[in-house]
């Protein structure tokens, strides 16, 4: 089993998702295991305008404890989050960056919810 | 997917949503069928509704298919400037909810949407040549930027290498001769990998040409790319066009 813990910069109730990798993916959206995917597929919402194609930078995350359990970064996915609003070393694509197991900790950014970009 | 399903109200260009993100909806004004199966569809946006883009953004599409809400992202092909009339370019793609449930779609229909998104966008002209690569619809973003770069008054050397299946399906074709009249700092210059016996014009592999006119040819670096296209040949491009010395942010891109 892993464990997903969500913050939100905005003060909502963080969320908490125990689930088994093995069974990616839990819905259509993004690569499979990937934060989007365990989010989406528990009913927590994370903004996703290009449909979870590495195409945007509306589900950007930055990732507070656990980056060892997570797929390394794209080329493609650094282009993106070159151009995305408050980057810091630890930011991912939710779409992205897939969860092999243990525990990761997340925080959604204000402006991801907030800003069109 | 009950995360995104969003609530309509009928105020015209009113932000409706339930959901996390505002949506809007746009009527069908028009629909042109570039080829048996590439469409243009004619947004109307409601009146009041004014939306800030940029050239080469895209809208996502909100489409209730098989009783789900499916997001899919569509490059805008029309200009910023054209106000509240969006055009979005797509092909029918074979076992695509998006695309099959859109070509279903007739005018006087409305869509609802988000938007714009997008960070492949062309803000002005660089001082250096700026070279538009587009790989069959992949043309959509490209248009509006290549109209913004010739509208600056700048007249740095723009081209468009514009790679496509067949004459066909090289997509506002008299729209770019028209550029390249007008323009001489603009050249087009089409590439078809499966022409028919009367094309006269080049054709071959993008990649190859890329490689031949950009790299191998002479030394110069400081150029500019834009490149959209479909699949792995868009990041083909891009690890190309950086190994052989472009900097990483001269060579922008868009993979679908």
């Amino acid at each position: 089993m892993a464990k997903l813990r969500v913050l939100y910069e905005t003060g909502e109730p963080e969320r908490i998702i125990e689930f088994d990798p093995a069974l990616a993916p839990f819905q259509h959206d993004g690569e499979p295991g990937s934060i989007l995917d365990v989010l989406l597929g528990h009913g927590v919402h994370l903004e996703h305008a290009c449909g979870g194609n590495c195409a945007c930078t509306t589900c950007h995350v930055i990732v507070k404890s656990g980056m060892v359990h997570l797929s390394e970064n794209s080329e493609t996915e650094d282009d993106l989050l070159d151009k995305a609003p408050g980057l810091t070393p630890t930011s991912r694509l939710g779409c992205q960056a897939i969860i092999d197991g243990g525990e990761v900790a997340v925080l959604v950014p204000r402006y991801t919810i907030n800003q069109q970009v | 997917m009950s995360d995104l399903t969003t609530r309509t109200e009928t105020e015209a260009g009113s932000a409706v949503s339930s959901g996390p993100r505002a949506a809007y909806e746009a009527t069908v004004e028009r629909i042109f069928r570039h080829t048996p199966d590439t469409r243009s569809f004619f947004l109307r946006l409601p009146d009041g509704l004014h939306l800030t883009c940029k050239a080469g953004q895209f809208i996502s599409l909100l489409l209730p298919v098989a009783g789900e809400t499916l997001i899919r992202p569509y490059s805008i092909a029309s200009s910023p400037e054209e106000g509240n009339l969006l055009e979005i370019c797509l092909n029918l793609v074979p076992d695509g909810p998006g695309s099959h449930y859109l070509f279903a779609r007739t005018v006087g229909e409305t869509l609802r949407f988000t938007g714009p998104w997008g960070t492949f966008v062309f803000d002005q002209l660089p001082q250096a040549e700026c070279v538009f690569i587009a790989d069959g619809t992949g043309i959509a973003p490209i248009r509006p930027m290549i109209r913004r770069a010739l509208a600056s008054g700048q007249q740095s050397p723009v081209q468009l290498l514009y790679s496509a299946l067949r004459e066909c399906d090289l997509l506002y074709r008299q729209e770019w001769a028209a550029y390249a009249r007008a323009c001489p700092w603009f050249v087009f210059t089409p590439l078809l990998s499966n022409p028919s016996d009367g094309w006269s014009g080049l054709c071959g592999p993008l990649v190859e040409y890329v490689e031949r006119h950009y790299i191998s040819r002479d030394g110069d670096r400081s150029r500019h790319f834009y490149i959209c296209g479909v699949g792995q040949q868009v990041t083909q491009l891009r690890d190309l066009l950086r190994r052989a010395g472009y900097q990483r942010r001269a060579v922008q891109y868009e993979k679908w």
